[in-house]
């Protein structure tokens, strides 16, 4: 079983064989260089093969066109998401209203994507800044130890010691309501992880071979970290940041939901659901479909990270 | 494994020392200050300044701070601003009903979800995907309904439709009855995504298990597949899965938040939201207080139960 | 033996036996029809490098194999039953009773969290039908047999309160346990210390001979077939090309893939100092249809017949045969194969005009490795990795360090090349120090194209503009005998032996006057090994490049070095020329370390008395007063315990700590 395992793997790139080596003088014309893939550039070789994945593909395939039509949607024939009807009231799924309306007669499909537009700036911002902090402190811990590392880390513990949620629920209790404050509560509560995330992928790297070659030549700090140690754990970094995306759009929901997060009139998923719960009963469509596209952009968010994941690690793919 | 459990004891008093002091200083970093953000735009300067007084400010932070961990030590929580009732008595009667949920959804979680996960992970072992794809599928996408939408979901389904749970009303909990009665809704909707993520946790670490070497040493010793699973594979997974339990004793922490509000139950939950709406910052600032020590605490305890299932750790 | 007699002593029976592996990338064909006998009591290896699919085969016999791989075609008769039609629940019954398996990594084979006797115990009392006292009685009794000292204590102990070589022998009382008629042990040796792995061979002998079970050993290691096979089958590309009586394979191979093999090996014995021979290419790819005979790529004698047809095995001798078209193999090939150079000391290189000063100097070195207590009134435990030593390399000689693992033969490499601090001693090195990393799948960064990887030495360094590096880096990898297409390839795309070749170019790249190179040929397969081995040996000719080679690889120390030095527990215990090391040893541990090499023939080794030494390493944590060799020692004396014995001069040239040498 090992043997073929490991036979799959010695073979599989198109290995030339090494030339002998009699003292006349080498260079015997070799099979023709490497495949075209490997010339480009690391992060357009990245991209090619996450965009070969399966699971990234369908990913991207559910998150494109809904970010499209989020950003069509003022062309899009679709009653504008602040607009009341009045002759509209708590109208069920139809053809002009697919999502229906709500009790203002207003339509839940443009309200929907107007508060996708905001969920997804929610997720990716959070993402971006946890990934920021993270990178930068995780690696000042993780590389340089001693009393750098036990300070952070101690903070990091703190912060841990809150679940997640009811972090943020503290913190937007004392910033307030709103975009901006929801997106800081979010991504204080996520940056402790992206912390000890980078923290234990920056310690597994330290002791890699190719850190002491380097360190063998007399190479600075910064050539180690910029060079080594950051590069390798950006990929796996991108993995747990699409799932901090989602996280965070579904915690946005949730404290919205709560009365907590992005305020009435401006729509978010959450409060949109809120709104509906009095009426759930009379109409069940302005709380549950929201609730749907959440679900769909949550998984597909996934099986993004799913898929940079399979291309990291051909093995994981069980 | 004396000293191990000194060393943790250490950092879980650090830990519990570091939260307490982030929330007072958080707390007075408030623009303005926690009395005049309570009070809104509804005082006078003169009530203020009492109200002020009244609360501690006027003296200096650290003589602030010290009174403050001395009154968290004897278990003095304050009054609320608004009512003027007991901090303490509010929390004494809610945190029951909101154990209460939070423990039996544990039960149901391990109970359903780890011969789930496990079966899931033996049949993706033997290459057969069907069902591992099935039960794996299903899982990711209860895992990640919000656990708000699948709560009106539920609450639709079974209280507005069918009629089988009352959505809302008192929580008696002298009667068994009217407590299950009550909390079975909520807690089959935190359940939901508690097996969910367990599910798949223990898949994959009886997965990993199914691949060491060990478990070929006993096939080759003439066991059953079976039996390899139960008797090597599983206890060896045990040791990651309950790492996992306790880390996801937060999301339930925050679940529970979740479901009391939809359900109107009144636990700890539902002070907390209705403190943070009635601007209560003594409320507030004990209760979040008091969800993080109850996670510290689970973590601390999982961390001590690893040791113990783990004969490899000598101290 | 005749054929007819042996079909009634025959025990196992394969036939046909092919096994796939059914991957998402395509099916690899494992095992390719691989047919054979074993008798009663008869111990068999199978060799072959990794990826011959030997390992694949050993598990179909028992169906032992993970998914995705399958038995899909052949027959496994063992005792006149046909394992491959059998039930599972049947097959269960035969594993573990009539069929024992030894498996290779002992520190991973026993389940971790379950005591020895919850492991051993029930398959005991199931496969004999034996209640459970009757069957802890006999458990110990096994553990005894093996040699584990106390065993009815140490039957409840668990398995990472052993050593590896105590699993290992706890792995074999297992396996032997129900009285089986047959016993697989995939590579059983291979994850042990030279010494340990001396005293498992030595008890799987024994105890095989005394209860008559055969036996199946797989291994990549020749030397140690000779020593222990009485008959050798050689698997190449799920097949086997040549299978006969150890004795008759090892005088007179007949394919050339066996001769090719023997000759890349360097010997521990004899004074041969001829160029390793070298095999090119790579084993085929098993997912694609092989056709022809799967060798002829690397082939020197392969002509237009093997390009088309497969040979099948024919008889060479009493129980002999090969499967290739000639009957000698490479000795019939039409061309006559490249007459094996002699390497060439004598022939004018600049560098020999400078005076052979010392390059590198190391006085009284020490490391101790202090250890995290939890509590803060406890003594941390200490470590005393390397334990004052002091050497010697002058310019264009290698120095060879050998020595099991903890002997800190590791941490002075890392302390010459400034990746470690000393606790006290002193380094002098002339000029500059590279390395070359064991592991050549993460010595690099994946990130990196080989390019950047040579030429980053010369850019940290600020040598030179952009141009001159570009330049220095193509002649650097045609110094190593690569082409320069490879540099625009990435790590991953490369094999083991490119890798360390490009490990070597890059360490090269600063004109290093030393080269430290820590087991560089360990991680390799045994063709690739020796053009490894060859590349840095003419290296150090060409340009007078001092060498640290640290290896527990004897037989390639040997051929590497002018200078040995052998570390035990952090200290040299004997020093002198790697000649004159290897065939007079005097200290006791230089000499079972020898001892425990087997060499590469079959006779020989028959007739060698292999002194084992008993033991096993002491922690390094608790090193005895004495002499830190005497609780292994054959010649042991009270003086030993008592006082250290210093490393000291006696004859030129030599070194050695011990109270009983010369």
């Amino acid at each position: 079983m090992t043997d073929a395992m490991s036979l799959g793997r010695s073979t599989s790139g198109e290995a030339d064989a090494p030339l002998p080596r009699p003292t006349g003088g080498p260079a015997i014309a070799q099979r023709s260089a490497a495949p075209a893939a490997a010339r480009s550039v690391p992060a357009f070789r990245g991209l090619r093969a996450v965009l070969a994945n399966r699971k990234a593909r369908i990913a991207l395939m559910i998150l494109v066109p809904i970010r499209v039509l989020t950003a069509l949607l003022p062309w899009l024939p679709l009653q504008a998401p602040l607009q009341t009807n009045l002759r509209a009231m708590m109208k069920p799924p139809s053809f002009t209203f697919p999502f229906g309306t709500d009790r203002m007669g207003r339509d839940v499909l443009s309200r929907t994507l107007e508060g996708v537009k905001v969920s997804l700036f929610v997720g990716f911002s959070v993402a971006f800044i946890s990934l920021v902090f993270g990178i930068v402190l995780g690696t000042v811990s993780g590389f340089f130890g001693k009393v750098v590392d036990r300070a952070i880390m101690t903070v990091v513990d703190i912060f841990l010691a809150f679940p997640s949620l009811l972090l943020a629920i503290g913190l937007v209790s004392i910033v307030g309501t709103g975009l901006v404050p929801v997106i800081m509560a979010i991504a204080l509560a996520d940056i402790p992880r992206f912390i000890r995330l980078q923290r234990s992928l920056v310690l597994g790297l330290r002791s890699r071979a190719y850190i002491d070659a380097a360190r063998t030549v007399r190479a600075s700090q910064w050539w180690l970290l910029s060079r080594h140690v950051v590069p390798n754990t950006i990929a796996s970094l991108l993995v747990a940041a699409s799932i901090a995306a989602a996280n965070a759009i579904l915690v946005e929901a949730s404290l919205s939901f709560l009365g907590l997060g992005i305020m009435p009139p401006e729509p978010s998923l959450g409060n949109l659901i809120r709104d509906g719960q009095t009426y759930l009963e009379q109409a069940w469509w302005i709380s549950t479909l929201p609730g749907v596209v959440i679900l769909a952009i949550a998984i597909s968010l996934h099986f993004l990270s799913d898929g940079i994941r399979e291309v990291l690690d051909p093995r994981s793919r069980k | 494994m004396l000293a191990f459990v000194l060393k943790k004891f250490a950092q879980l008093f650090v830990t519990t020392l570091g939260v307490v002091t982030l929330v007072f200083f958080t707390l007075r970093l408030i623009p303005g200050d926690a009395a005049s953000a309570m009070a809104g735009d509804s005082l006078s300067g003169e009530a203020l300044e009492r109200l002020r007084e009244q609360m501690g400010l006027t003296q200096p932070l650290m003589t602030q701070y010290a009174t403050y961990l001395k009154s968290l030590l004897v278990l003095d929580f304050g009054q609320t601003i608004t009512t003027g009732l007991s901090v303490y008595d509010l929390m004494k009667s809610a945190l029951p009903i909101t154990l209460l949920i939070a423990l039996s959804t544990i039960v149901i979680t391990v109970v359903a979800a780890i011969p789930l996960g496990t079966l899931a992970a033996f049949m993706a072992h033997k290459g057969r995907k069907g069902l591992d794809n099935l039960i794996t599928g299903t899982a990711m996408v209860l895992d990640l309904m919000p656990s708000f939408w699948t709560g009106l979901v539920f609450l639709l389904f079974f209280s507005l439709t069918l009629r089988w749970f009352p959505a809302s009303g008192d929580v008696d909990m002298s009667d068994p009855f009217s407590v299950l009665h009550r909390l079975a809704l909520p807690v089959l909707v935190l359940a939901v995504t508690q097996i969910a993520t367990m599910a798949r946790i223990t898949r994959t670490a009886v997965l990993e298990v199914l691949g060491e070497d060990y478990i070929r040493t006993a096939r080759s010793l003439g066991w059953s597949e079976l039996r390899v699973l139960f008797r090597h594979a599983l206890k060896n997974a045990a040791l990651p899965i309950v790492t996992v339990i306790g880390l996801s004793f937060g999301s339930l922490l925050n679940g529970t938040v979740i479901v009391e509000f939809i359900f109107n139950i009144p636990g700890i939950g539902s002070l907390l939201v209705n403190g943070i709406n009635s601007r209560d910052y003594q409320m507030v600032q004990n209760l979040i207080i008091f969800y993080a020590l109850i996670f510290v605490t689970i973590n601390f305890a999982t961390d001590i139960i690893y040791r113990k299932l783990d004969p490899r750790v000598t101290f | 033996m005749t054929y007819a007699k042996s079909i009634t002593d025959t025990i196992l029976d394969v036939r046909d036996l092919h096994t796939h592996f059914f991957t998402d990338t395509g099916i690899v064909k494992a095992v390719n029809g691989v047919s054979f006998e074993l008798r009663r009591g008869e111990r068999m290896a199978i060799v072959g490098e990794s990826g011959s699919g030997k390992s694949a085969m050993a598990m179909s016999l028992i169906r032992l194999l993970a998914h995705p791989g399958r038995v899909v075609e052949g027959e496994v008769w063992l005792e006149g039953q046909n394992l491959g039609s059998m039930t599972e629940k049947d097959l269960n019954g035969i594993r573990g009773s009539a069929v024992g398996t030894i498996f290779q990594d002992p520190m991973s084979s026993l389940d971790p969290v379950m005591r020895v006797s919850d492991q051993m115990i029930p398959p005991i009392a199931r496969h004999l039908r034996l209640k459970p006292k009757e069957a802890r009685e006999m458990a110990v009794g096994w553990l005894d047999k093996v040699g584990i000292p106390d065993a009815a204590r140490r039957i409840d102990a668990y398995p990472f309160e052993m050593s590896g070589g105590m699993r290992q022998r706890v792995m074999i009382a297992m396996a032997l346990s129900c009285n089986p008629r047959l016993i697989i042990a995939d590579e059983p040796t291979t994850a042990l210390d030279v010494t340990i792995q001396a005293q498992i061979v030595e008890l799987l002998r024994r105890l095989t001979s005394e209860t008559g079970t055969a036996m199946l050993f797989i291994t990549h290691d020749l030397g140690l077939v000779s020593r222990f096979a009485r008959t050798v089958a050689v698997m190449y590309a799920g097949r086997i090309v040549e299978i006969g009586p150890t004795a008759s394979v090892f005088r007179k191979p007949r394919h050339p893939y066996t001769q090719s093999l023997l000759r890349t090996i360097p010997r521990i014995s004899g004074e041969s100092r001829e160029r390793l021979l070298q095999i090119p290419g790579f084993p085929p790819d098993m997912k694609r249809p092989v056709v022809g005979c799967a060798f002829k790529d690397r082939c020197p004698a392969a002509h237009a017949r093997c390009l088309e047809e497969t040979p099948e095995a024919q008889r060479r001798g009493p129980d002999h045969a090969a499967a290739c078209f000639l009957p000698n193999g490479l000795d019939d090939a039409p061309v006559a194969v490249a007459a094996v150079a002699h390497r060439t000391a004598d022939e004018e290189r600049p560098w020999r005009s400078l005076p052979r000063q010392d390059v590198l100097e190391i006085n009284n070195l020490t490391r101790h490795f202090v250890g995290q207590s939890l509590l803060p009134w406890v003594k941390p435990p200490t470590v005393r990795a390397v334990n004052g030593v002091s050497l010697r390399v002058r310019r264009g000689e290698t120095l060879g360090i050998v020595g099991e693992s903890g002997c800190g033969k590791s941490t002075i490499a890392r302390m010459l090349l400034g990746l470690d601090e000393p606790t006290s001693g002193e380094i002098f090195i002339q000029g500059t120090g590279q390395m070359v990393f064991q592991d050549p799948s993460s010595s690099f960064n994946p990130k990196m194209k080989v390019a950047d990887i040579i030429e980053e030495p010369l850019v940290v360094q600020k040598r030179g503009t952009r141009e001159e590096r570009a330049g220095k880096v193509r002649s650097l990898i045609l110094q190593v005998g690569l082409d320069p297409s490879y540099l625009d390839r990435f790590p991953n795309q490369l094999s083991g032996g490119q890798r360390q070749r490009v490990a070597v170019a890059r360490a090269l790249a600063l004109n290093p006057s030393v080269v430290v190179a820590d087991e560089p040929t360990s991680a390799l397969d045994v063709s690739v090994r020796a053009q490894i081995v060859n590349l840095l040996c003419d290296l150090k000719e060409e340009l007078g490049v001092s060498f640290v080679f640290i290896s527990h690889d004897l037989s390639t120390v040997r051929y590497v070095s002018d200078w040995i030095a052998v570390m035990y527990l952090g200290e040299v215990v004997e020093y002198g020329p790697a000649e004159q090391v290897f065939q007079t040893p005097a200290h006791p541990y230089t000499r079972a370390l020898l001892d425990a090499v087997p060499v590469l023939d079959p006779e020989a080794e028959a007739e060698r008395e292999i002194r084992v030494i008993s033991g096993e390493l002491p922690s390094p944590m608790n090193i005895p007063p004495g002499c830190a060799f005497a609780s292994r020692c054959p010649k042991v004396t009270p003086l030993c315990r008592d006082e250290k014995p210093a490393l000291v001069q006696r004859r030129p040239q030599r070194q050695e700590a011990c109270h009983h040498a010369g």
